[in-house]
């Protein structure tokens, strides 16, 4: 397997979307524009899977590493390469552009998909970046295309939630890069792999993380920085709602894992305690504010700012457990509210509208509709068997193992969640039939069922995600295994 | 004139007798504006290529025109800004029927300014050199009379320009009591006495008038509004070049003298500190886009003063890469609006443009994402050097504060973009092909874009800058 893949490099999932980028910026491609973005995204999770069919040079090293002299009077080097948390997320990646592109079928135009690859070069690049400036190039670089979809393509309140966006990521990003130039300034070096032998004081360790987590909370969101998702959810366009949740939210996933875990693990372990007890309020906070929704996506905003602080939650646990449970719940919300959001929307189509409680009964004339939405809500709450039950179950127990109070009352979100899971599925299938709509065509299907498939043979075998990073079973805090 | 005097001066020869010749030819010739400006354009350049092909050497005049990798980096810097104006201009001068020959002569005598200015290595000369780069400068602003507010604004600039041309020409003259020589490497040496800082002082408010820091900032946005939109791109970059050089200049000299001597960090931090923030918030209530980016150019003062303030060894190289950058983005910018059928538009009146010109549109965002300092363009580059500067000097701080001032600045640049994204109302007008002037600014992104993927070139130009 090794040889036949060993011709694949990190910087190609950079340059294949770029190229598509390109492609359809620039040639006269019309409708095909759509298919040369679902082809990079395909390409995407095909070379990400083949990077990690080959084995780095070292143990534990990079994937389909790369270097280049980039600025050295900067200090900063063009360096990439993937691990297996960026990895099993440029996987999951590939697979959610090339279905949101898929979705996109009722918007038309190149500029949209130029756009669209572009993203997904950005988000790609994050994954791979080695060196911290390069990092911040491709942090930054996801904004310009992601604030045009949003611009161009929103709803109704766009120009409003795109400011209140670029504002709240804009600022944590001038914080992480402040925080970027005093440790390169200090250690001399830009370079990630390099700066994890620089030795740092604990002050310093708390200091820098807090300027790295700042730009890392805003794009999550972790609460209390949440303030501008619920609007950017309601006013995206399914499509770009789809991919800003299901994996531009784990860029940030990554960067607390890679950076401030794997650069400041002392300074982390330090904020640990504030940082688990945020985490658990938001997880619950967001899971009570779902249960009061009106609107299908305002529901599954809350639903998914609810998992993606219980992401964050097994990234503040510290132990490998913790971290292999967090990517877990990455993946698994990365599916989960991909198959969610797409769901709305074909629902949306039938309704007229995301207000919940006016058609009940659809159960009976769209059987199809209301079985996938079943197993996708299922997911979401964590019933067994679904990579959502997997990822949950992975995160609380290395909660658990380390702060128990916070395991035991982060747990009580499974109840909260399936109130606003199952309420969902009541008012809207459950019931005498109000009207008649139709099912589910092929098309929609086709977009949809490999989703559901994913989220059950991975809630499976989650193995095939958890093992790509390292496991330790126990409780010891990564500050320790160093 | 020996052969040290011709080599230090014959990029500014190139410029004078250029200018000169093009009064000559559009006496004798009565050429139209295009040509005219072409030949322009083609003096500029040749001035800069005089200036790269000649490389550093000995100083003339007895030290008093240096000839460093400064001196020589800049002019090339200034000649190629002042050929690109030029050629931009082409188009303007025929629409807004101003006239040619006067109007190319003079551009080229504020270069001619610049190019002394930034090799001055005497008091005087840095003197004469900011006369001849900003009288032109007062005529050009005073050009488009027919505009509503042509004369106040040129008033306004020439009245404070005279009065801080003054305040140097004083300062000037206590630090010739204090020490009795107007040699900069010589200031260095003298014992700072209360007349020698009476005098560093005044040198530094002129200094800080022409590049616009705060509190010498007000002219900036009337002369940018006023003048015709090609000349403000100049003087945005070539008056803010000159100043800044003379200031790196003045810095060095005087800050290598032993104890006791000018400590320069805190005056221009504090400089920096009230430029970024007075700046930075005057442009979010702007509605007139040329304000707008006049206001813009201030903050960048305001950054490259944190360059000056880091006085380390980085500052100089620091300074100068972001001054080339800072150069091929204003520059950009302001000619985009040049090339608008109504070069002086508010916000409103960019409702629709990406209907009309797209290519405008994706070349203005190149150019604004550039000046927020968003990557992949050089202007990301330019502000991590700045600040990895700056951190060197434990300036944190500063740089917190001038993060903190793009992420603001983030906000009226985006709004200018997002204003030409939005529909336009009624019959599209139609907006006029200048295919030279359009070139010039697709190359100036080209290389705007290209500087921030394959920074080195530049970088190592950048890195031989010191002072």
């Amino acid at each position: 397997m090794s040889s036949l893949f060993s011709f694949v490099g990190a910087s190609d999932l950079v340059v294949v979307p770029l190229i598509a980028a390109a492609a359809c910026a620039l040639l006269p491609l019309g409708g095909l524009a759509r298919w040369v973005a679902v082809a990079s995204g395909i390409i995407g999770a095909g070379l990400a899977i083949a990077l990690a069919a080959v084995s780095p040079p070292v143990p534990g090293g990079l994937h389909g590493e790369d270097q280049l002299v980039w600025a050295p009077s900067l200090g900063a080097g063009y360096h990439v390469g993937a691990d297996g948390f960026g990895l099993a997320l440029l996987a999951l990646g590939g697979v959610l552009f090339a279905i949101g592109a898929l979705a996109s079928g009722t918007i038309r135009g190149r500029g949209y998909f130029a756009l669209w690859c572009a993203l997904q070069a950005a988000v790609a690049g994050v994954f791979v970046a080695q060196d911290l400036l390069l990092f911040f190039v491709f942090w930054e670089a996801m904004l310009l295309p992601l604030a045009l979809l949003l611009w161009q393509w929103g709803g109704e309140d766009r120009r409003t939630a795109t400011l209140r966006f670029l504002l709240y990521t804009m600022s944590g990003s001038a914080l992480l890069l402040a925080g970027i130039l005093a440790l390169g300034v200090g250690a001399r070096t830009f370079d990630i792999v390099a700066l994890q032998d620089h030795p740092l004081g604990a002050g310093t360790q708390v200091g820098l993380a807090l300027l790295f987590l700042a730009a890392f909370a805003v794009k999550l969101p972790l609460f209390p920085f949440h303030a501008w998702l619920p609007r950017i959810y309601v006013a995206a366009p399914i499509p770009v709602a789809l991919v800003l949740s299901g994996i531009v939210a784990k860029t940030a996933a990554y960067g607390i894992i890679r950076l401030c875990v794997g650069l400041f693990p002392l300074g982390m372990e330090l904020l640990a305690p504030g940082l688990v007890a945020l985490a658990v309020v938001g997880t619950l906070y967001a899971a009570f504010v779902a249960t009061q929704q009106d609107d299908t996506r305002r529901l599954i905003a809350y639903s998914s700012l609810s998992h993606l602080n219980l992401i964050g939650l097994g990234i503040f646990a510290g132990t490998a457990a913790g971290a292999q449970g967090a990517l877990v719940a990455s993946v698994s919300h990365g599916l989960i509210v991909a198959a969610l959001f797409l769901l709305a929307g074909m629902l949306a189509a039938r309704t007229g509208g995301f207000a919940l409680g006016h058609d009940r009964g659809l159960g009976a004339t769209a059987p199809v509709l209301a079985a996938c939405f079943t197993l996708a809500i299922a997911g979401a709450i964590g019933v067994p068997g679904t990579i959502g039950f997997a990822g949950e179950f992975l995160v609380l127990a290395a909660t658990f193992a380390r702060y128990p109070v916070a395991g035991a009352l982060a747990t009580t979100v499974v109840v909260v969640a399936a109130v606003y899971g199952l309420g969902l599925l009541r008012r809207t299938f459950a019931g005498p039939p109000v009207r008649r709509v139709a099912d589910l065509s092929w098309r929609e299907r086709g977009l949809v069922i490999p989703l559901l498939v994913l989220i059950v043979v991975l809630g499976i075998a989650p193995g095939l995600v958890s093992d790509l990073v390292p496991g330790g079973g126990g409780p010891v805090p990564a500050a320790e295994m160093r | 004139m020996t052969a040290a005097d011709l080599a230090a001066t014959a990029a500014l020869l190139v410029l004078t007798l250029g200018s000169c010749a093009v009064i000559v030819v559009d006496l004798v010739v009565r050429p139209a504006a295009r040509p005219l400006a072409s030949l322009g354009a083609l003096v500029g350049l040749a001035a800069a290529a005089t200036a790269a092909i000649v490389g550093t050497g000995a100083a003339g005049f007895s030290g008093a025109v240096i000839r460093d990798p400064a001196s020589v980096y800049f002019t090339v810097l200034i000649g190629a800004v002042t050929a690109a104006a030029l050629l931009v201009s082409a188009e303007t001068l025929e629409r807004d029927a101003l006239p040619a020959g006067e109007y190319v002569s003079l551009v080229l005598f504020s270069a001619a300014g610049g190019a002394l200015m930034v090799s001055a290595g005497d008091l005087l000369v840095l003197f004469l050199g900011l006369e001849l780069l900003s009288l032109p400068l007062y005529v050009l602003t005073a050009m488009l009379r027919a505009k509503q507010h042509g004369d106040e604004g040129a008033l306004k600039y020439f009245l404070l320009g005279a009065a801080a041309s003054a305040v140097l020409l004083y300062g000037i003259a206590l630090l010739y009591a204090a020490t009795g020589t107007l040699r900069l490497d010589a200031l260095g040496r003298a014992t700072v006495n209360p007349l020698y800082l009476a005098g560093i002082a005044l040198v530094l408010g002129g200094l800080a008038f022409k590049a616009a820091l705060v509190p010498f900032h007000a002219w900036a946005p009337d002369a940018y509004e006023s003048a015709p939109t090609p000349v403000t791109a100049q003087m945005a970059v070539v008056a803010k070049v000159a100043a800044f050089v003379a200031l790196l200049r003045l810095v060095a000299a005087t800050g290598r003298a032993p104890v006791p001597r000018v400590d320069w960090e805190v005056a221009l931090a504090m400089f920096a500190a009230a430029t970024l923030v007075v700046a930075t918030f005057s442009a979010l209530g702007q509605r007139s886009v040329k304000r707008l980016l006049a206001y813009s150019s201030i903050a960048h003062a305001g950054y490259l003063a944190i360059a000056i303030a880091a006085t380390g060894a980085t500052s100089g190289p620091a300074a100068a890469f972001y001054l080339a950058v800072y150069a091929g983005l204003t520059f950009g910018a302001f000619a985009i609006l040049a090339l608008l059928a109504n070069d002086d538009p508010t916000l409103a009146d960019l409702a629709g443009l990406w209907q009309r010109r797209p290519l405008l549109v994706v070349l203005l965002g190149v150019f604004l994402f550039g000046l927020t300092g968003l990557p992949p363009t050089a202007g990301f580059l330019a502000k991590v050097y700045v600040f990895e500067a700056a951190l060197r000097a434990q300036l944190l701080w500063l740089v917190v504060l001038g993060v903190l001032a793009s992420v603001v600045s983030a906000a009226y640049y985006l709004r200018v973009l997002f204003a030409c994204l939005a529909p336009g109302e009624g019959a599209p007008r139609a907006e006029p092909r200048a295919r030279v002037g359009t070139a010039v600014v697709v190359v100036t992104a080209i290389l705007v874009v290209i500087v921030g993927v394959v920074p080195q070139p530049l970088l190592d130009a950048a890195g031989m800058v010191r002072f």
